[in-house]
């Protein structure tokens, strides 16, 4: 066991240093596209600046953005696999050394309650005081423990939106609600494009969980008729990348949408996640 | 073609720069976001800003943190931030470097001390080699949200408020 405990550790380290460094391809093709469709030439500047700045990363292995995010981790678990204590205790640590080797901002807070929340208990000078956000755990086909790693960062938690919306029997109504929060959102993110992640469920906790699931499994190169027609809309209010102008202001929108209740409502979250998100890697952790 | 700027600022460059110029930044310049432009500008009010150590005249605070991440713009539209950009203008400081769209009293108040916003892209990789020294100059205990000095060379941006314009308008 502490072979592959040791094993486990150094999987998971490098691949949230991926995650916090890398663009997938098919997303680096999205902007590749973006770059030579947009008009506007401070937006294809921008566009430009920020597909440099992920070759540059990944080369050089080192953050994305200075905001390195907060990790959220969703564990995929196949038929016959058992995850065990020591497996996430495994996981943990190997959060916690990625955080140190990517390096992580230096940005958990210390001290009690009351301490955490107005931030007068200071920060740990140690980039693995930031700790993961509780794992979500699904099933998977495949018959192995595989790992997402997605490194959320401020700047999208602050302009993203839960609430509920009366949907009125149309699911039109809530597209329309959800492309009016998505611009609101991507007005004031200052680190567009975005991708839009979106979820919706039944509660608060299952639409963020499908919004956070909508970015692992969410492609660039596909794209659903609903995803397709939020990113036409958003991209209509020509805010740009930056907020500067020009038709580049959603690259994509990432959407899932889970099982309802009956009702007259639904509960969605919009994340206007920033240029560099989702920043995720994956990795299988054993059979 | 970018606008070449090298600090300390002069009052005739600020005043020669337009919305949507494109510019490149390098020199000396001070970094601070939401936890220590408030002290900042309590040392300001108190008359206390020459302990500092540094002249604010002519400088450029980037609202960013410093860590071994990187640096990187924070929304200048944060509250503590914006707030900090009319007084900061008025002790001396002529570009304020970040990202977002400013309120309109603030792009009136920039014109008012003849300073300017600019709105770098958020591209921690590429500027990590545009950054050489850094120091921290004030509120250490404040860790990454200290204010700091740093050394640039040719930092990208975009003028995104000058002369009562905003580029967002």
């Amino acid at each position: 066991m502490t072979e592959h405990y040791e094993e486990i550790v150094a999987r998971v380290r490098e691949t949230l240093v991926e995650a916090g460094s890398t663009f997938r391809e098919d997303k680096k093709e999205a902007y590749r596209q973006a770059i030579a469709a947009e008009q506007n030439e401070k937006a294809r500047w921008v566009l430009e600046q920020v597909l440099a700045n992920a070759q540059a990363a990944e080369t050089n292995r080192s953050p994305l953005c200075d905001d390195t995010g907060i990790p959220h981790l969703v564990l995929e678990v196949g038929e016959d696999c058992a995850v065990t204590g020591k497996m996430l205790d495994a996981i943990k640590e190997g959060v916690a050394e990625g955080l140190r080797k990517l390096p992580g901002r230096p940005m958990g807070i210390l001290g009690d309650d009351s301490r955490r929340i107005d931030q007068s208990g200071g920060l740990d000078p140690d980039p693995a005081g930031v700790e993961p956000a509780p794992i979500l755990l699904r099933r998977c086909k495949e018959n192995v423990i595989r790992l997402h790693i997605l490194m959320f960062g401020g700047g999208p938690a602050i302009r993203a939106k839960t609430y509920r919306v009366f949907h009125k029997h149309s699911a039109q109504v809530v597209l329309d609600e959800i492309v009016q929060w998505a611009t609101e959102g991507v007005a004031q993110l200052g680190c567009s494009p975005c991708t839009l992640a979106i979820g919706v469920g039944r509660s608060h906790f299952e639409a963020a969980s499908m919004m956070l699931q909508a970015q692992a499994d969410g492609r660039y190169d596909v794209q659903s008729e609903m995803e397709r027609e939020i990113t036409r809309r958003v991209n209509e209010a020509k805010i740009g990348p930056l907020g500067l102008g020009g038709s580049t202001s959603v690259i994509a929108t990432f959407m899932k949408v889970g099982p309802q209740r009956a009702s007259g409502v639904r509960i969605v979250c919009v994340r206007p996640a920033c240029c560099f998100e989702p920043r995720i890697a994956t990795v299988e952790l054993g059979e | 073609m970018s606008i070449e700027i090298t600090t300390p600022i002069s009052e005739e460059t600020i005043e020669q720069l337009h919305v949507g110029d494109t510019v490149e930044i390098s020199g000396y310049i001070l970094c601070g976001r939401d936890a220590v432009l408030p002290k900042v500008l309590k040392m300001i009010e108190d008359g206390t800003a020459q302990d500092l150590g540094v002249d604010l005249r002519g400088q450029v605070i980037f609202h960013t943190a410093v860590s071994p991440a990187g640096v990187g713009p924070t929304s200048s539209n944060k509250l503590e931030i914006e707030s900090s950009i009319a007084p900061l203008s008025a002790a001396g400081i002529k570009l304020h470097l970040g990202k977002g769209q400013l309120h309109a009293e603030t792009v009136a108040a920039l014109d008012r001390y003849n300073a300017v916003y600019a709105v770098i892209p958020p591209v921690t990789a590429l500027l990590g080699a545009r950054t050489g020294e850094t120091r921290v100059v004030a509120f250490p205990e404040l860790g990454m949200e200290a204010l700091h000095l740093i050394k640039v060379d040719r930092y990208p941006a975009i003028i995104g408020a000058a002369h009562g314009r905003s580029i967002y308008d």
